[in-house]
């Protein structure tokens, strides 16, 4: 009996210590928005909900005054939060809050800067260090060098200009520069980005910044500098860990250039890393390619139960993207061998469905081929007799029962 | 079989009676003249082209540029735009009109008397097309990657074998300067002894999304473009742009395994062994009906303790090209006539008479004509051929799998691992089989 009560004790106590680790894993966030020759009202909801949506974030939005009001009032408690998020570009705040910003950082405290974040305060020579690197305003070559690739050849471009400018809206490819640095580990080297302005020409103190991705500004799509222009950085300012990404262009409900998988992903893991120095979220199914940009209107990860309740409609000419959720999670079952059954157990109720399009059908039979075990046989030999998935089945049944 | 060799014991007993007349009825092969099979120098190849798109052409076009090396007959495609094409290219050549056109390979290979043939099709034709031409005991210029899968080419390695054909792979880095050079100095120890290789392929194309189902043109014979390959409907993807679709291709990574881990291979003395480890990742497109990985890296372990990583270029310090690397530098090659090493002295290095001199070509086809006519061996053999393909194809199961592939080169079999085997070769659509050897 003893025994039985030191176990209940013992799982009670483990359970208060996950509960306690899961909280103590949530990052209170502050965005700051209110200001912005962009569309603040779209893209700061967007970025909770994207920050939010990780679990490991709880983001809150303060709004500024307006634009030409009274700044004194704006005076958050940066003390509460391991992280800022900048969605601001626009008057200057109170020498006091300045103050108090600039202390959370050197005490270590995270940052991200958002898209034209990176426009605010030119004349803020801290906060200008903290970005590392800034477009308009009058910036010019007194506020530091161009900083880009040209050729695979980081260049720092002590040459005289305007700071800023972008080419017509476009998707882009990004090339990812430094590919063992914890917030790009294991992304692809080119991947497609969603309809956005391509931030060019930025410059400033570019001190203490790595230049985790780029993208090509190519003149003939639309405008641009033939440069690889600094898309992904990050930077160090005194204790404090910045995240910056240039990328992001707000339009009503976000816009590609928010649902992009690519900006998603980039700015979770950038988030985490802003406050921990590393990341811990795997990298995503759904990560764009250089076969094309991927959106996710709700800005939500697919799961499993989804991808399954959706591939038996599969409608190639919609989408194929429920069945390619399906390969990358049998990838990462590998050496899972109860996990692969209940995958494939999962994948032949889909198959025998009555609801199910021959196509779907088709699909998991040339998936069940290889991955498959002796339970998907029979539900395999019924489908021989079927004249529109003889191929398919015989092709399974060849793999799963050799005749040798 | 018995009316194979019936029919070519025809061909050697008329051939002696044809010989005497004046006016040829047709182009009779050269080594139906009884010249053990093989063709004197002076006679010109007697050839026929199966699959006449791009790369075919651009073989013909490289065999008609030999001075009287050869004489295309009959031409093979399942587009008959191409087809026509591909004739009147013959026919100019030939000064007349008899270049014999043919929808189907099969017809072509019953019909035509050819000392040798020159194949360019899809992959996914490759293990049913080169073993059957080995069956007819015909000498072939074959394109690579020689198989889409590990089985197609055991199967076809069996067959030019059994059969002692001529075989070039069109593994054309290999009548490069450039890449002989690199590769004999890595093969005589410049850089030290070899480590470490990198193999540099192209990055993946851009997607195009699902295109809808679209009438068949009309030039087309779609079911038979598909041949072992699952029914699918046409979408407007066959020529060329099939190697971004999984049931054809294994997309760039398979397309160039036949070059620069052909030179790897080449430089390294892999030619006759293969890895014994493979694992690595891929980047799979989320969306469209292109589904081979645009992203690749992987790395493959040899039992001499050699490691050669594979990847798409842009994942490598030195982009496209081979490298391989020593304990005392390295030297790497690419394509544009590219060599560089870590240190310029290493390619100023003579390679003495005693060391390794590796098989020299200065022209690909020619060498593939002289070795016809000599019996001798070419440049890019079979074997060799495909243990080039099956470092890509071991790496696309790793990928696949998103496991460690365990491989006995000596058995060319997976170890352990069932999944992975069932990989190695895809079943074929009746009622195509693969032919008996």
């Amino acid at each position: 009996m003893k025994k039985q009560y030191l176990f209940l004790i013992v799982v009670a106590g483990l359970l208060t210590f996950f509960s306690a680790c899961k909280n103590e894993a949530i990052y209170k966030t502050l965005i700051i928005t209110g200001q912005n020759n962009h569309n603040w009202k779209a893209s700061s909801p967007v970025l909770k909900q994207i920050l939010d949506e990780t679990g490991m974030f709880t983001a809150e939005i303060m709004i500024t005054p307006d634009k030409g009001g009274d700044m004194s009032t704006f005076n958050p408690d940066f003390s509460k939060f391991k992280l800022v998020v900048l969605d601001y570009n626009g008057d200057s705040w109170s020498d006091k809050t300045n103050a108090a910003f600039l202390k959370y950082v050197k005490n270590g405290g995270g940052v991200v800067v958002y898209h034209a974040a990176d426009n605010s305060f030119p004349a803020w020579k801290e906060y200008n260090e903290i970005i590392g690197l800034g477009g308009w305003g009058n910036r010019t070559e007194k506020d530091g060098p161009y900083v880009y690739y040209k050729r695979n050849k980081l260049v720092i471009d002590t040459a005289a200009g305007n700071g800023g400018s972008h080419g017509k809206r476009r998707e882009f490819i990004v090339t990812t520069r430094i590919t063992d640095h914890p917030i790009t580990k294991g992304l692809p080297v080119k991947w497609f980005h969603g309809n956005d302005e391509l931030y060019s020409q930025l410059r400033g103190p570019a001190k203490n910044m790595q230049i985790l991705a780029t993208a090509f500004a190519d003149s003939a799509a639309g405008g641009g500098t033939m440069r690889d222009e600094p898309m992904l950085m990050t930077i160090t300012f005194d204790k404090g860990r910045i995240f910056h990404t240039a990328m992001g262009h707000a339009d009503e409900g976000g816009g590609p250039a928010m649902q992009c998988v690519g900006f998603i992903t980039t700015l979770q893991r950038g988030a985490e890393w802003a406050v921990t120095g590393n990341v811990t979220q795997p990298l995503p199914s759904d990560f764009p390619s250089t076969a094309g940009v991927v959106l996710r209107p709700d800005f939500k990860e697919m799961t499993l139960e989804e991808a399954i309740s959706n591939v038996g409609n599969y409608d190639i000419a919609k989408s194929t993207k429920y069945f390619s959720y399906l390969q990358s999670q049998i990838r990462k079952l590998a050496g899972n061998e109860e996990g692969l059954l209940n995958l494939e157990k999962m994948m032949v109720k889909v198959l025998i469905g009555n609801e199910t399009t021959v196509e779907a059908k088709k699909l998991l039979l040339r998936e069940l081929s290889w991955m498959g075990s002796d339970y998907s046989v029979p539900a395999i030999k019924d489908l021989v007799s079927n004249a529109e998935l003889k191929d398919e089945a015989e092709f399974a049944l060849a793999r799963l029962q050799p005749q040798k | 079989m018995a009316n194979k060799s019936s029919r070519r014991d025809f061909v050697k007993r008329s051939a002696a009676v044809v010989a005497g007349a004046i006016v040829l009825p047709q182009i009779i092969p050269s080594s139906a003249f009884g010249m053990g099979g093989r063709i004197a120098p002076s006679d010109r190849i007697v050839i026929g082209a199966i699959g006449t798109g791009s790369q075919g052409m651009s073989n013909m076009r490289d065999f008609l540029r030999l001075k009287d090396a050869v004489q295309f007959v009959a031409v093979c495609d399942v587009d008959a735009l191409r087809l026509a094409k591909a004739k009147e290219t013959v026919d100019q050549t030939n000064k007349n009109s008899d270049c014999r056109t043919y929808g189907d390979y099969r017809e072509l290979l019953e019909k035509e008397k050819l000392d040798a043939v020159s194949l360019a099709l899809p992959d996914h034709w490759h293990g049913i097309i080169y073993s059957e031409v080995a069956n007819k005991k015909l000498n072939v210029y074959g394109e690579k990657p020689i198989c889409r899968t590990i089985n197609d080419g055991q199967t076809i390695v069996k067959a030019v074998k059994k059969n002692n054909i001529i075989w070039q792979t069109g593994s054309w880095q290999r009548s490069q300067a450039n890449f002989r050079r690199g590769a004999e100095l890595a093969i005589n120890g410049r850089v030290g002894k070899i480590k470490y290789i990198e193999v540099g392929l192209p990055d993946g194309n851009k997607g195009i999304g699902t295109p809808p189902i679209q009438e068949v043109p009309a030039e087309l014979n779609w079911e038979m473009w598909l041949g072992p390959a699952l029914h699918v409907p046409y979408r407007g993807v066959s020529h060329w742009n099939w190697r971004w679709i999984l049931d054809y291709s294994g997309g760039q990574l398979t397309d160039w395994a036949g070059h620069h881990i052909d030179i790897a291979n080449w430089g390294a003395g892999l030619e006759h062994i293969g890895p014994v480890e493979i694992s690595g990742a891929g980047v799979y497109p989320v969306e469209g009906i292109y589904n081979v990985p645009v992203e690749y890296d992987f790395l493959c372990k040899y039992a001499n303790g050699i490691e050669m990583r594979v990847a798409n270029a842009s994942r490598l310090p030195l982009g496209m090209g081979t490298t391989w690397h020593g304990d005392l530098g390295w030297v790497h090659v690419d394509r544009g006539n590219k060599i560089s090493a870590s240190d310029t002295r290493i390619l100023d290095e003579v390679i003495g008479e005693n060391e390794i001199q590796l098989y020299k070509s200065e022209n690909h086809w020619q060498n593939f004509v002289d070795c016809v006519r000599s019996g001798k061996q070419t440049i890019a053999p079979v074997e060799v051929a495909y243990r080039a393909i099956s470092v890509a194809l071991l790496g696309e199961i790793a990928m696949t799998t998103g496991q460690t592939i365990k491989w006995d080169p000596d058995k060319e079999e997976i170890i352990g691992n069932l999944r992975a085997s069932r990989m190695l070769s895809r079943p074929y659509r009746q009622p195509w089989t693969l032919p008996t050897v």
